[in-house]
């Protein structure tokens, strides 16, 4: 008898120290975990923010359009932030701020009006002018780990009314009393269960959940089970209530989107209303609080009714418990469950330009930097230009559907401001907002006539030379290559076309002329000149070289076409702006650059020969679509058999740059002028750009010629054309077109002899 | 007993010390990578001048320009360094030049050329849309550009100079050709010690500074200290040369 007590003395005091040992190793593991960094965050990438001040030009529905993306609520007036009131053309806002790179934008009232396409003005709540404010940047994605968790961490201070209520309310009523797990909890769970005879409510605290996602696995088991109760007991020995609140309010599962697991109010709130956690409405809150129960089955945007049932439900419970009144409560109910649309701009996703702005970072980044870190990236993707951009392709495959082979056609298109070199759209696919082959940076396609600017610019550059009226031959010719390869180059249209001026070679693409000017000028100085435009790659100076056999990517033609457009200089596009930490510590900025490629002049008379293409010449079509008075320069470009069709061309504020083709280079069933033009000229008529106007360069001169003849005419004369030509070369006056020659022009000829 | 207790009370405790090790909270600074330099300069690109240690902007001394920040304890003093030239009104109301007194001028007067007087609503973020004139609507710097250029200026006497290119990125955006927003690019790149970029700035303004003589002679000035800074001795003398000429 008495050993045996002894031995059980014993066994139950070894029983004793190693259940101690138990409850220090938990305790190690829940301390360990709760005072670190408790979760890694993604870099939050954002799109460019928009920008308000007087003279801008924006159409008021673009700006509303943003502000609905950005979740703004449409009210009488705009008295808090995220509030946005609407009155003819005036547009009441209340910003919400932001931490940017060079400095904080406040949370302000920001009073807009319009006045046709432009900002008429702007003030502050107090009717004084505001010079200039920004929007809260969109957020358009995330650098995600492998375990794809995405979270946007919020305190508790940033909690809206009711959230805890409801949340206490419904998931653990005694939370505020208990000790980690509660008696009182789980009698009540074992009574309401027992008497429906079904499972229908858990026993587990906030706590206790908060442990189960945190250090535990999904395994269902008593010891699970009774280590979750130790650890929770153990968590509430620590921390206040406070601390646990707010990390259940982090970590908790609130749905799946794709590979991306949804953790947390902050994100949830941003995921399903495109709102900042702290605006959130009551119906909004309990909607939310309801999801916890089941992220899945209770998913507002594939199971609307079934949301809107658990929602209603958790505000009568709040009713019922008396933290809203019954009203409050009906109120809430009436209203509908708010949630955005997938696919809208909110809740767009753009993987090309994601794409784009990820290999930025890689070079620069460490992977774990980019998944763990919480790193905003600014970027300056516009998302209004890059729906314009997507509408703009859209409706160009819908009217080449039906016919033979449109449907393998695919799409690359790059959008960008030439004078800040700024990226601002980017498709790399016929449904852009599939992730994949990303054709705008990987495509690389024989370029055709796009090549062709180089040659003249490289004409254009020897004013002593060439000018826009000089005469060049448009005959058939045959080159033997290096290869012994006669070449034999051709017109699209299979004709020659004689004596033409030098601008006309470019302004109708001809090939005959182009080539023969191109094997004039020196094939190697023309991939001089394309190199000098910044196109890296090394091409054989063959003659083909000259009608485009070389193959470029999208992003690479943009690249040399942004030099022509930016007056001759030559600037790395830039996709990122800079990089702040999590807490909004300037950590990297990727500032302008930009470097002089070419004289002003000759790009200036370049621009000029491309806005002829677009007058006269093989882009003539724009104008029927948009209006004459935007001058717009560009070119064509089509290769062998139509298998790439190719437009570049720029206004003042913007360059694009569009292809289309088949990934198996196959035949497509357009032209050049049918295919990319037309999501060319889509995408202007809608995005509306400034007209091109380069300032004439001092080294230019404009003179009157006549048309028919390029020599020195008389602006009073029948035919007469003002050209541009490099101050020297260009023709000398007229003595005018009828006997009396105006005495001013001879004198202006003495001087220019005398120069 | 004390045999029992011994392994487990050190297996505790060594479970327990190796758990307690705080983990995760590794700063991003000190993750190594050469990604958190705060440069202004990326590797490649255009800078083939020597990388030069940031050091206090050396603004120029005494050339034409008077760069006037309206507002703070002095309104009418210019913030910069150097003094006004004799004869430069020293008017708070606008960013200005040393030209006419721009901001109290109506536009469209006869010193600017041709162009018709625009509304005063003309906005300096938009191309007056004139065709021969250059820049005349633009003259006066009003609204967004002036004050972005303002905080420029604060930033980068306050010796933020990556904080100041920012904020004149913000306005080159709204204003791209605007050249005194790029003459101030410049400067501040040049403060930077990255002299090959101010020279490209300043070249940049000049295309856009036409019928200004006062600025593109500021301009001129800044090409010739940037290729000073490159050892670029003859061609600083030649872009010297060029701003007497343009005074």
């Amino acid at each position: 008898m008495r050993p045996l007590l002894g031995w059980a003395v014993k066994l139950g005091l070894v029983g004793l120290v190693l259940f101690a040992g138990f409850a220090v190793y938990l305790d190690a593991i829940v301390q360990e975990k709760f005072s670190g960094k408790r979760w890694t965050v993604p870099a939050k990438v954002y799109a460019r923010p928009l920008e308000l001040f007087v003279g801008q030009k924006l159409a008021k529905d673009d700006l509303l359009k943003e502000m609905d993306a950005l979740g703004y609520r449409r009210e009488s007036v705009a008295n808090g932030p995220g509030a946005v009131a609407v009155s003819g053309n005036n547009v009441s806002l209340h910003s919400r701020g932001f931490q940017f790179y060079e400095s904080a934008e406040q949370a302000q009232q920001v009073n807009v009006r319009f006045s046709g396409d432009y900002v008429a003005s702007l003030t502050k709540a107090d009717g004084k002018d505001l010079a200039v404010a920004r929007l809260e940047p969109m957020l358009i994605g995330g650098l995600y780990p492998a375990h794809q968790e995405d979270r946007v961490l919020i305190k508790l201070d940033q909690v809206p009314a009711y959230l805890v209520e409801t949340l206490v309310a419904v998931e653990d009523r005694d939370f505020f009393e208990h000790f980690g797990v509660s008696p009182k909890g789980i009698a009540r769970a074992v009574w309401v269960n027992a008497s429906a005879g079904q499972l229908r409510q858990g026993g587990s605290t906030l706590t206790q959940q908060l442990v189960k996602n945190f250090y535990l696995t999904n395994e269902r088991s008593l010891t699970r089970k009774i280590t979750e109760a130790m650890m929770a007991v153990l968590l509430e020995l620590h921390y206040d209530k406070r601390e646990i609140l707010e990390a259940y309010l982090n970590e908790v599962f609130l749905g799946q989107d794709g590979q991306r697991a949804v953790h947390g109010f902050g994100l949830a709130s941003q995921y399903f209303f495109s709102q900042p956690l702290s605006e959130l409405k009551l119906e909004q809150v309990a909607l939310l609080v309801g999801m916890v129960k089941g992220p899945t089955f209770y998913n507002p945007r594939r199971n609307p009714e079934r949301a809107l049932n658990r929602r209603n439900m958790i505000l009568d419970l709040l009713a019922e418990q008396g933290v809203v009144s019954p009203e409050e409560a009906a109120a809430a109910k009436a209203r509908p469950l708010g949630v955005t649309q997938r696919g809208s701009m909110a809740n767009g996703s753009f993987p090309a330009f994601l794409d784009l702005v990820k290999r930025q970072l890689r070079q620069d980044y460490r992977d774990e930097d980019l998944t763990e870190e919480g790193l905003r990236i600014f970027t300056s993707f516009d998302p209004i230009l890059q729906l314009k951009a997507e509408e703009a392709l859209a409706e160009t495959f819908k009217r080449q559907a039906g016919r033979k082979g449109s449907d393998e056609v695919e799409a690359g298109m790059v959008v960008t401001n030439p004078e800040t070199g700024e990226i601002q759209a980017l498709i790399g696919s016929r449904q852009p907002r599939f992730a994949g082959f990303n054709r705008a940076l990987d495509a690389v396609r024989p370029i055709g006539s796009l090549i062709k600017p180089a040659i003249y610019l490289t004409a254009l550059e020897r004013p002593s030379q060439y000018t826009l009226t000089t005469r060049i031959q448009d005959e058939p010719f045959s080159v033997k290559g290096q290869d012994g390869q006669v070449w034999r180059p051709q017109n699209y249209d299979r004709k020659a076309h004689g004596s033409i001026y030098l601008y006309q070679g470019l302004a109708h693409s001809y090939n005959l002329s182009t080539a023969k000017l191109g094997l004039e000028l020196g094939v190697p100085n023309v991939l001089k000149t394309l190199e000098r435009l910044g196109v890296s790659r090394q091409w054989p100076a063959y003659p083909s070289m000259l009608l485009g056999a070389g193959a470029l990517t999208p992003m690479e033609v943009t690249g040399m076409y942004q030099t022509i457009a930016n007056g001759g200089f030559n600037t790395p596009l830039r996709g990122i702006r800079s990089v702040l930490t999590a807490e909004g510590e300037p950590l990297r900025r990727y500032p302008y650059q930009i470097q002089q490629r070419f004289d002003a002049g000759a790009i200036y008379l370049l621009q000029n020969a491309m806005q002829r293409t677009m007058r006269e010449g093989t882009g003539r079509s724009v104008y029927s679509q948009l209006p004459s008075s935007l001058t717009l320069a560009g070119k064509t470009g089509t290769s062998n058999d139509s298998r790439d069709s190719w437009f570049a061309g720029f206004s003042q504020d913007l360059l694009t740059v569009v292809w289309m083709g088949r990934d198996d280079n196959g035949p497509t069933p357009f032209t050049g002028a049918t295919g990319a033009l037309q999501a060319w000229t889509g995408f202007m008529r809608r995005a509306d750009p400034l007209p091109l106007d380069m300032p004439v360069p001092d080294n230019v001169v404009v003179a009157w010629v006549d048309a028919a003849t390029g020599q020195g005419s008389a602006q009073n004369c029948p035919g007469a054309v003002q050209m541009p030509y490099i101050r020297g070369s260009e023709p000398a006056p007229g003595t005018g077109c009828g006997i009396q020659a105006p005495v001013d022009s001879v004198m202006d000829w003495v001087k220019g002899w005398l120069e | 007993m004390n045999k029992w207790l011994i392994p487990v009370l050190t297996a505790s405790v060594v479970l327990g010390g190796c758990a307690s090790v705080p983990r995760g909270s590794i700063p991003v600074v000190d993750s190594g990578s050469s990604a958190y330099e705060q440069d202004d300069r990326p590797g490649g690109g255009y800078n083939n001048a020597p990388a030069q240690a940031q050091q206090p902007q050396a603004m120029p001394e005494d050339s034409g320009v008077v760069v006037m920040v309206p507002g703070g304890g002095a309104p009418s003093a210019p913030i910069d360094t150097y003094a006004a030239p004799a004869g430069a009104p020293a008017n708070g109301g606008g960013l200005t030049f040393d030209e006419p007194p721009l901001s109290s001028e109506p536009l469209g007067s006869p010193s600017y050329g041709n162009s018709a007087p625009s509304q005063p609503s003309t906005p300096s973020g938009i191309p007056s849309g004139n065709t021969g004139g250059g820049l005349a609507a633009d003259e006066q710097l009003d609204g967004p550009v002036l004050a972005l250029l303002t905080s420029a200026q604060q930033q980068q006497t306050g010796g933020d100079l990556n904080g100041a290119a920012s904020s004149l990125e913000r306005a080159q955006r709204i204003a791209p050709r605007e050249p005194q927003v790029l003459y101030r690019l410049a400067e501040v790149r040049l403060a930077q010690g990255d002299a090959a970029q101010a020279e490209q700035f300043a070249r940049r303004g000049l295309s856009y500074a036409n019928g200004r003589p006062a600025l593109q002679a500021s301009l001129w000035d800044l090409i010739a200290k940037a290729r000073q800074q490159q050892g670029d001795a003859a061609g600083a003398a030649q872009a010297r040369e060029r701003a007497r000429v343009n005074l």
